[in-house]
């Protein structure tokens, strides 16, 4: 377990030291403050894991495998990573049909209620009142 | 009866614009929303969508969540060859693209926040007399929704909101830098030519921002559009002659086009006690001095 850690801790101290090294360009995302002057290996290597967290928890929810890579690389990096930490929060806009749970009455009601009240608007049938 | 959450005393007018209506499919909204708002500007502006119906579905739907993410709307539209640009979470910010004929998709909730029915669509005007929102928000185009209830439907996303516009075109309600993020959001996708564009159409609003200007001469250099990048960066140095970034870039520009004494010179104008552009200025000059032809 040392030995491991120390040949990886090698490997990365070899990888930012050569990138340090060369010389570059400063990229328009270092002036934005999204990352530091010098693109770091680590930096980098965070977003490759990122990508493929991305891509595996896609296939789990469904998306067409032939879709994901063109998905995931239309998304930046922030999105990327945005998306690896909080997929199962964010919220998918779904439609605009009734979509009654037929079990729940009782959700109906209250929800045709609110409808013409004006404060929700679930049902495409009903008319608010201060319409 | 929810209130009305629009300013009293506010001259908000009353604005249609001509957005083409799809008929909605099932858990397919965010993608129905941007063929909407694409097809508009294709009718009004030389702009052509890069993505078929089809694949702005395949790009957009999670099946197992039923709908889709903000980012991925993002992302697609973005793929679709338009800038999106998040608007302020603000009814002014709303009726200021409105005004400039700008359709923005928002997202709602439909219901309340222990039975989500999350749902995107296009706002295509506003009628101020009847004061309701247009919107092609399901089977009926420019659908009339009350102020008050749009209002209620919109805070539960905390008024989100992107208005989708051709590389060619400004925001009306515009920040320089949201602005230049989402034009730099192109160019990290790959789409180089959009992102210039961008650049470009920005300058004519802040001719002598240097974010701007620095992030223009970079995508003339990624392009290899050298003499281009050249010409800006120089003009950068003109607003700014200690611009450590545009400094260091140029010098390596003039590296690689044989001009590396101009390059060294270049680099002596730097003066900073930052020691990560320290560290910069020095790997440039040592690159160039072992590299020296």
């Amino acid at each position: 377990m040392k030995v491991s850690k120390l040949v990886l801790s090698f490997i990365l101290s070899i990888s930012l030291f050569t990138q340090i090294l060369s010389a570059q360009v400063v990229s328009t995302g270092a002036i934005l403050g999204r990352h530091s002057i010098m693109d770091s290996s680590k930096e980098k290597l965070v977003q490759i894991i990122a990508r493929q967290d991305v891509a595996k928890r896609f296939q789990e929810l469904g998306v067409d495998s032939k879709a994901i890579e063109a998905r995931v690389a239309s998304m930046t990096d922030e999105e990327a990573s945005k998306i690896a930490l909080q997929i199962d929060m964010l919220p998918a806009g779904a439609d605009a049909g009734a979509s009654v749970l037929g079990t729940i009455v009782f959700i109906f009601l209250v929800l045709l209620f609110t409808d013409i009240i004006g404060v929700t608007k679930v049902f495409s049938f009903t008319k608010s009142i201060n319409n | 009866m929810p209130k009305s959450p629009l300013p009293l005393n506010n001259n908000y007018s009353s604005y249609k614009i001509d957005v083409p209506f799809v008929a909605p499919r099932s858990k397919l909204c965010a993608s129905t929303s941007i063929e909407m708002v694409s097809s508009y500007w294709q009718s009004m502006t030389p702009y052509v969508p890069r993505l078929s119906l089809l694949e702005l579905d395949e790009r957009t739907l999670i099946p197992a969540k039923g709908g889709t993410l903000q980012i991925e709307l993002m992302a697609a539209a973005r793929a679709n060859g338009l800038l999106v640009y998040p608007i302020e979470p603000t009814f002014d910010a709303l009726f200021a693209e409105l005004s400039e004929r700008h359709p923005v998709i928002v997202l709602v909730n439909r219901s309340f926040s222990w039975y989500p029915l999350w749902h995107y669509a296009p706002i295509t005007g506003y009628d101020a007399k009847a004061q309701t929102i247009l919107t092609h928000f399901g089977d009926e185009p420019n659908e009339a929704v009350p102020i008050a209830t749009f209002g209620e439907l919109w805070k539960r996303s905390d008024n989100w909101g992107v208005a989708l516009l051709p590389p060619g075109r400004l925001p009306a309600s515009v920040s320089a830098k949201v602005f230049l993020r989402a034009a730099y959001d192109f160019e990290k996708t790959g789409m180089t030519n959009e992102a210039i564009i961008a650049y470009e159409t920005a300058l004519s609003r802040w001719p002598d921002y240097v974010p701007l200007l620095f992030a223009l001469g970079n995508a003339y250099y990624n392009s290899h559009r050298i003499s281009k990048a050249e010409e800006v960066y120089r003009y950068i140095l003109l607003i700014d002659s200690k611009y450590p970034y545009a400094l260091n870039n140029l010098a390596d520009l003039l590296f690689h086009t044989q001009r590396s004494e101009e390059a060294l010179k270049l680099l002596d104008r730097v003066i900073t006690d930052d020691v990560e552009i320290q560290t910069l200025i020095k790997n440039t000059r040592k690159e160039i001095k072992a590299k020296k032809i």
